[in-house]
């Protein structure tokens, strides 16, 4: 937010003349605000004498206040530190008296006030400055009375704790509640405060705490009276120690190597250690109730229930053991003092405050009891000559991390790479086997059933030819039988015929128009259909060739049909004849039809 | 401060007892009337308001729940400082979880006194058979350290309205009583009173058990 205010302020100044950036003396170098618009050697002539004065000033005062400020009991932090400190606390007090009057929200108070404090002042923080402005303008929504009394109350407050910062804090922790308590009283029962609802009230009540806290951060957070600081380093140094603490040890479940997780459990530690760049407790406990929202988110996604505080409690500790916020013990005393008590009695806020307060209480106490370890694993532990199982992959610097990550993808992206080459192997080996498998079985086949491919010839005479053909697997039906005996013996021969003949042609059905032209001398064998009943074979090719018409060949393997035909053309046929033509058709067609299959 | 029917109450009630006895259980049921883990839509169960009307007074429950583990039993007083209420629940199969209920009790007597209103919860009454503390021990028990005794059952949803709006009856009394003592607890109850008007009628209308 401030860095937003900041950057937006300089944007809406960006375009300066250059003269506004030379020194104010004219000398004809560049000024700096820092020096008052002077540049550094005009600047240390026309400021340092008054300086020196000031600062012997200082001194003398110093030595004045010391005495009484020193109490026994009372931390003993280094001396020079004490005196830096309070040189800083005593400027501070000279300095914000008189902003304060600057920053009064209202006119006529300002204008009241401001003529005693014409004297230049250090500037307030840039948080005090947007703070009161903001607190300005809420008032300057409200009705005039009560907006002026608040900023009455208000500034009476800062003025009279910023003479009182030297008392012990208990005291001033005292008056910063009595102050609210008393604002609140007053709203309540003032009559200037009628009408005024709760939720203004409230407000009002926030914003005094907010805009207080703010401009008085520096005189009552870890207080010089207090040994808070001491505690602050015995904590990060207990802390420090417990680095080796897993999850697992406080009976954590999370995944943290889960990258998304991961992510979360980084934000919840940036979370718990911005705590200490917001000086307004309310901010405070803002960055504390964000870090607890975090984990809870966190063990939700972990868990897939809602957290309870068993679970919520390990995490926060675990978070604090992570981020080792800087001066927690500070801020939670800060916290403890000067927050409005209403917010750390009830609410969320005060709920994750409390966890954090157990959290930081655990460590303090930490044990090889509370880790449920033996004692002298916990010494080893602690004194470094050991790290507990699973330690070193968990809370790993980024780059660590990140080269974790990434040896994973490789062992990864390696494991695949193998199960590809492998894959690839055994599909080549495959591919082998397959062509191998595959010239075998074609020679396997060509072994069973050799092609000859006989050489194609040129046609002679169809007609002849085609009777021919139809000749050599349908016995003749014009083949008289005059006596059973031979006719029987002829039609055996046939299915012999076709019997020797098949295993030489490829396609059955084309073999009769092939046949005859390849063998020229017809097989002698084969009974010519036509042949007038009693010729032996040799005698039968030549004969009858020329009575066959070409519509007969091309039906004669559908057997009925071309029977029907060739019954028409011969007349001659005796019933004797039919049958026995019967007989031999179908003898022959049997034949053909068991040769087929190896011919495919 | 207005001490008329409009005042509100604000209560922190403190959790106290063993792991594993169903503190979770008892307050989700509570607030949100699960009991599956599944059909919970709040993301955290270890702080819940809730607001209620007890013989039209207005009370806000602020309940906060406590890790339960031995090793944070020493953290103990820093979550039960300045609380109104607690609720110890023990697990009725479970002996020694109401040793540990004992020992809260006296712990809590010590440090804040009679100011605090006890409920003794006998949790996990679905599992009556295998009960290992007797009834009449636990009731005894509860009576002689002032404290009321309750039996109840997540699971079941039994007896749980019924404690947390005796132990609001409870707390308004003492806070009735103490009501002027202690300067400083005005100004956290004006500051934590701002509620909701809507849910408060919601409240109203719903009766206690909302």
């Amino acid at each position: 937010m401030t860095a937003n205010v900041a950057t937006a302020g300089k944007k809406n100044k960006f375009h300066i003349e250059e003269n506004d950036l030379l020194c104010k003396n004219g000398c004809g170098f560049y000024g700096n605000p820092a020096w008052q618009n002077f540049c550094s050697k005009c600047y240390r002539e026309v400021y340092q004498p008054a300086r020196q004065a000031q600062l012997q000033h200082d001194a003398l005062q110093e030595a004045k206040k010391l005495e009484p400020a020193d109490k026994p009991g009372d931390s003993k932090p280094s001396f020079s530190k004490f005196e830096v400190k309070k040189t800083q606390q005593a400027n501070k007090r000279a300095n914000t008296v008189k902003s304060i009057f600057r920053k009064t929200p209202t006119k006529d108070s300002a204008s009241s006030s401001s003529p005693s404090a014409p004297k230049e002042s250090r500037r307030s923080s840039l948080e005090s400055q947007k703070v009161g402005g903001e607190f300005a303008e809420f008032l300057k929504t409200l009705r005039k009375p009560p907006a002026l009394e608040v900023s009455k109350v208000v500034r009476a407050f800062v003025e009279r704790i910023q003479h009182n910062v030297d008392i012990p804090v208990d005291e001033l922790s005292e008056m910063v509640q009595d102050f609210y308590q008393n604002l609140g009283d007053k709203m309540a029962t003032q009559t200037v405060f009628k009408g005024l609802s709760q939720e203004v009230q409230d407000k009002i009540l926030d914003y005094a705490e907010r805009y207080v806290l703010t401009r008085l951060y520096r005189c009552l957070f870890c207080p010089m009276t207090t040994a808070d600081e001491e505690k602050d380093l015995a904590v990060q140094n207990r802390i420090r120690g417990l680095h080796w603490i897993t999850a697992q040890q406080l009976d954590l479940v999370i995944n943290d190597t889960d990258p998304v997780i991961r992510q979360e459990l980084d934000t919840a530690i940036t979370d718990i250690i911005e705590m200490d760049s917001k000086r307004a407790t309310q901010d405070k406990l803002a960055c504390i109730v964000n870090c607890s929202k975090r984990i809870f988110h966190i063990l939700k996604e972990s868990k897939g229930a809602p957290a309870s505080a068993d679970e919520f409690l390990p995490a926060l500790i675990f978070v604090v053991l992570k981020a080792n916020p800087p001066l927690l013990q500070s801020n939670i005393q800060y916290i403890t003092r000067f927050a409005n008590p209403s917010r750390l009695m009830s609410g969320e806020a005060g709920y994750y405050f409390t966890n954090l307060c157990c959290a930081v209480a655990f460590i303090e106490n930490i044990n090889a009891e509370s880790l449920s370890l033996s004692v002298a694993e916990y010494d080893r532990y602690m004194s470094g000559e050991a790290t507990p199982p699973g330690s070193s992959g968990e809370h790993i610097c980024e780059g660590l991390r990140l080269m974790q990550h990434n040896l994973n993808s490789l062992t990864d992206l390696k494991q695949r790479q193998e199960r590809v080459m492998a894959e690839a192997l055994q599909l080549q080996q495959d591919m082998k086997d397959f062509s191998q498998n595959f010239n075998k079985e074609i020679a396997d086949v060509l072994q069973r059933t050799p092609l000859t491919i006989r050489p194609r010839k040129v046609k002679v005479d169809l007609d002849a030819e085609v009777s021919d053909s139809c000749e050599a697997n349908l016995p003749s039906p014009l083949q008289p039988l005059p006596c059973g005996g031979v006719a029987t013996g002829t039609a055996v021969s046939v299915a012999m015929n076709a019997d020797t003949t098949a295993p030489n042609v490829v396609d059955p059905s084309s073999a009769p128009l092939r046949d005859p032209e390849g063998s020229s001398p017809l097989p002698p064998t084969l009974p010519s259909p036509l042949k007038p009943q009693p010729f032996t074979a040799e005698s039968s090719p030549v004969i009858t060739v020329s009575d066959a018409s070409p519509t007969h060949i091309d039906v004669d393997i559908m057997g009925e049909q071309g029977m029907a035909a060739e019954r028409g053309e011969e007349k001659m046929d005796t019933v004797e004849q039919r049958s026995a033509e019967k007989e031999g058709h179908g003898e022959n067609q049997e034949s053909v039809m068991q040769d087929a299959p190896s011919g495919l | 401060m207005a001490e008329a029917g409009g005042r509100k109450y604000n209560f922190k009630v403190v959790l106290l007892g063993e792991g594993c006895v169903g503190k979770t259980s008892l307050v989700l049921r509570y607030v949100e009337n699960k009991f599956n883990d599944k059909h919970i839509t709040t993301l955290q169960a270890s702080f819940l308001n809730k607001k209620l009307n007890v013989g039209g007074k207005r009370v806000n429950l602020a309940i906060w729940d406590t890790a339960g583990q031995e090793r944070f039993h020493a953290l103990g007083p820093i979550y039960y400082r300045d609380s109104n209420g607690a609720i110890l629940v023990y697990d009725i199969t479970d002996e020694d979880s109401f040793q540990k209920v004992k020992n809260w009790v006296r712990e809590l007597r010590r440090m804040l006194g009679q100011d605090v209103t006890l409920c003794i919860v006998g949790n996990k009454t679905d599992l009556e058979k295998d009960r290992h503390v007797p009834v009449q021990e636990a009731e005894a028990y509860a009576a002689s350290v002032n404290a009321k005794h309750f039996h109840s059952s997540a699971k079941l949803n039994r007896g749980i309205e019924e404690l947390f709006l005796d132990l609001s009856k409870g707390m308004i009394e003492k806070s009735d009583g103490t009501m002027g003592r202690g300067g400083r607890t005005g100004s956290n109850r004006r500051n934590v009173v701002v509620v909701d008007d809507d849910q408060q009628q919601q409240a109203k209308t719903g009766g206690c058990c909302g």
